[in-house]
């Protein structure tokens, strides 16, 4: 064999260790750390009663692959009226689209002051996520950044499948 | 029979040099003298021995064995004449042949399995990885998804708000749709507002309508997001009354002062 073919092997096993190497690299990165805080009104329309209002503050965390992601539910004098904290991982990211994957295995509940009315949405997410934590052992969930500016630390993103658009403030 | 880069063929009585080409057919006494340095490689073959014939009574001279080292030895070349080594006094000896110890070698001797097994190795490697990195990005395909409308919303000032839609699916949608018209015309009694940009979505079940506003005070951004249950039949997210409690209009942060009173004890 010439040198000219002994140089095309070496420089073809050299591309496919680095390729191999970037697989390795790309499949072992650790997912982007993040966290949201975002705060929303609670609007209630109800038959024959009188709107209720509660204010909910959700803090989602990405740190090292494990999300923490909890609800705080209050009513218009900033009792408090139930808490639910989720736990689980970042199954996948997508840096180019901004698109994170979260699979929450975890939750714990703590309702508000006895006698105190609970909230729609508190209601709302803790029957859907129990449904989901009993059949399928976990709570799946995506979050798609639609808009964001690091300067003004703000993100519009939007939670699937409840397809929820939320306005938050990026914490660094 | 290899001899640096020559091919000795000791039936044909013939030695091929490989790069150019060049048949030698041998004659006689080279021929003689070759198949005995061959026979004893790495031996001393005595000068009588090569002086005496084949077969037949010939016999070659001491200047004929001489001249035959001295022409083989220049066919082989600068680079492999030391393959024919001359014992003083007793007569000449043909050296092991080894390519990697050549100090200027133009080629390497490898094996075809050895390169076949190689190139095939490198291929399984090469769609191992392929296979890999298509999985990987099958696996990671979420798809993004796309608004359902983009519109922008003038009001009476000139102002131009921009109303954003998103919805799960691309049919079906009657009541986000009429329930942002609710919305832009409750925004349209306002002169001038706050907020440059608004974001709908109606939940997957159809329970929960979300708003999102977002403006910029002072070139600080301003962020409100209002989430509505409604539970009868017809629903009725967006309400000429609801609205005016909003007080979508304020060019302030938006808020109603117990509300912003409540979040930031909450805070």
């Amino acid at each position: 064999m010439t040198r000219k073919g002994l140089w095309v092997i070496n420089i073809v096993v050299l591309v496919s260790l680095l390729g191999c190497m970037a697989m390795i690299y790309s499949l072992s990165a650790k997912p982007a750390n993040f966290m949201l805080s975002c705060s929303s009104e609670l609007f209630n329309h109800e038959v024959g009663v009188a709107d209720s209002e509660h204010y909910l503050l959700v803090d989602l965390v990405s740190k090292d692959g494990l999300a923490q992601i909890n609800y705080r539910y209050y009513d218009l004098q900033g009792n408090s009226a139930g808490t639910i904290s989720m736990a689980g991982k970042v199954n996948k990211v997508d840096t180019q689209r901004q698109m994170f994957d979260i699979a929450v295995t975890t939750k714990q509940e703590n309702v508000g002051l006895k006698g105190q009315e609970k909230p729609e949405h508190y209601e709302y997410l803790s029957y859907i996520s129990g449904i989901h934590l009993n059949k399928n052992g976990q709570h799946s969930l995506s979050v798609q950044v639609l808009e964001r500016d690091d300067t003004k630390d703000y993100a519009i993103v939007l939670f699937q499948p409840s397809n929820t658009v939320c306005g938050c403030r990026l914490v660094h | 029979m290899q001899l640096g880069h020559c091919r000795f063929d000791i039936s044909k009585g013939e030695l091929i040099n490989q790069e150019t080409g060049v048949v030698w057919h041998l004659p006689r006494a080279e021929l003689r003298v070759l198949t005995l340095l061959v026979e004893y490689q790495g031996k001393v073959v005595a000068k009588p021995l090569l002086e005496s014939g084949h077969d037949d009574d010939s016999h070659f001279s001491s200047a004929s064995v001489a001249r035959a080292i001295f022409t083989l030895r220049s066919f082989l070349g600068p680079q492999y004449e030391t393959l024919i080594e001359t014992v003083k006094g007793q007569g000449y000896l043909l050296r092991h042949h080894r390519a990697r110890k050549a100090p200027d070698n133009p080629g390497v001797n490898i094996s075809k399995p050895l390169v076949f097994a190689l190139l095939v190795v490198t291929g399984l490697a090469g769609i191992l990885m392929a296979s890999l990195w298509w999985f990987n990005q099958s696996s990671e395909a979420i798809i993004p998804a796309q608004p359902l409308s983009l519109e922008t919303v003038p009001l009476a000032s000139g102002q131009q708000v921009e109303l954003v839609l998103y919805s799960p699916s691309k049919t079906n949608n009657e009541l986000l749709v009429e329930q942002s018209q609710q919305f832009i015309q409750g925004l349209q009694l306002c002169s001038v507002t706050i907020w440059s940009r608004v974001f709908l979505s109606l939940s997957h079940d159809k329970q929960v309508l979300n708003i999102t506003l977002r403006g910029d005070h002072y070139g600080q951004s301003l962020i409100r997001n209002l989430k509505i249950s409604d539970l009868r039949q017809p629903k009725q997210f967006v309400t000429p009354q609801w609205l005016a409690q909003l007080n979508i209009c304020s060019t302030s942060n938006g808020r109603t002062p117990l509300a912003a009173q409540a979040q930031e004890t909450n805070q």
